[in-house]
């Protein structure tokens, strides 16, 4: 039963860091938005090799969790992590696109007002 | 009546083609002397079109900001053109041009950085508007009181004129989506002195306002929230001249 859960567990982060890597590779991921998932990969990893922990006495005591229920929870932390952190990202992108917009803006007013100004002189 | 100082108009406008233009004529008539910059938002009409027409600068938005943007983007302006004072006015019509001396006289005589243009002081004339939109603006107007210590009836009201500290404070920073009542908590942690003036409003002579019924409770809680997260804020140093944000 325990076995099969970690055979389980173990693919699914294998495949979960593989995937991050061909995606850095492919310059698809930056790296720095690409550590988060890393570090779930690897940490859902160790927990299929060393269920031993999980399972001991001291543990199940001072969490109250078995080990597959901790699997779970210790994921969903991660990505609750990572979807924290896109929201930061998002945030901060919110603001430059503002701030970029609102130079444009300023940048094309500021040309046109010169573009008339020449063409004025020009004129007379 | 004469002011040696370089004032500026700001109007938002957003998808109001059919009332900018008066709003620009309306502006040009009683102050002849001042600049007017219409923030086009991002407008799929021809509210740009309209107002250029009037004879105003028009900085067109590349797409739609929200009301704290565009407002931003025109003290941006205001603030690098080296403008004295700022008024804003908006561009749907509801603010009376004609007004716009009193704000300017309050903020000369009584050493104010802004001036608000009030709907329900004491002395302003009887204003129409819906229940909703009543008990929002008093809740809004006891919470604010409260934050900035004095007491402010109109806190949503987005006919205010700006002196040169307001204009560069605003021109680093400005809140967001719906951003009037926000911004009286901004200006009172800058320490910056506000005061109201009693002003009669028009209806609007288009379209409804960007706060319909449904959108009001929604409304009301997020400009709380706001208002409450920016109590614990960094205060936005004021800079010196020529400084950057």
């Amino acid at each position: 039963m325990l076995i099969q859960i970690q055979i389980v567990i173990g693919t699914l982060s294998v495949i979960l860091l593989l995937i991050t890597f061909e995606l850095i590779r492919k310059e698809r991921l930056r790296e720095e938005y690409s550590i988060l998932w890393l570090f779930t990969g690897i940490a859902i990893f160790i927990f299929s090799l060393w269920p031993e922990f999980f399972l001991s006495q001291f543990f199940t005591r001072i969490t109250g969790l078995s080990y597959l229920s901790a699997v779970v929870m210790i994921t969903f932390l991660f990505l609750l992590m990572i979807v924290l952190h896109f929201s930061v990202v998002i945030s901060k992108l919110t603001d430059r696109n503002k701030e970029l917009a609102q130079r444009h803006a300023l940048l094309e007013l500021e040309f046109n007002e010169f573009k008339k100004h020449c063409y004025l002189q020009e004129s007379q | 009546m004469e002011f040696h100082r370089k004032i500026f108009v700001l109007i938002p406008a957003y998808n109001e083609e059919g009332a900018v233009g008066k709003v620009v004529e309306g502006v040009k008539n009683h102050l002849p002397e001042v600049d007017i910059l219409v923030v086009n938002d991002g407008s799929a009409d021809l509210t740009s079109e309209k107002a250029r027409a009037r004879g105003a600068l028009v900085l067109d938005l590349p797409f739609n900001l929200g009301i704290g943007g565009a407002m931003q983007a025109g003290y941006k302006y205001a603030d690098a053109k080296g403008y004295d004072i700022a008024i804003q006015v908006d561009g749907d019509g509801q603010h009376d041009p004609k007004e716009i001396p009193k704000l300017l006289r309050a903020l000369e005589e009584r050493q104010w950085d802004i001036a608000i243009g009030s709907r329900f002081t004491a002395n302003s004339a009887e204003y129409k508007s819906s229940m909703m939109r009543r008990v929002g603006i008093s809740l809004f107007s006891k919470v604010i009181s409260m934050i900035v210590g004095q007491q402010l009836t109109d806190p949503t009201s987005g006919f205010r004129a700006a002196n040169r500290r307001a204009i560069r404070l605003f021109a680093c920073d400005y809140p967001q989506d719906y951003p009037e009542p926000e911004a009286l908590v901004l200006l009172s942690r800058s320490g910056l002195k506000m005061g109201e003036v009693a002003v009669s409003m028009n209806q609007r002579y288009f379209g409804e306002s960007s706060i319909t019924k449904i959108k009001a409770i929604y409304y009301m809680v997020k400009v709380l929230v706001a208002i409450f997260v920016d109590c614990f804020k960094k205060r936005t140093p004021l800079r010196e001249e020529g400084e950057r944000c």
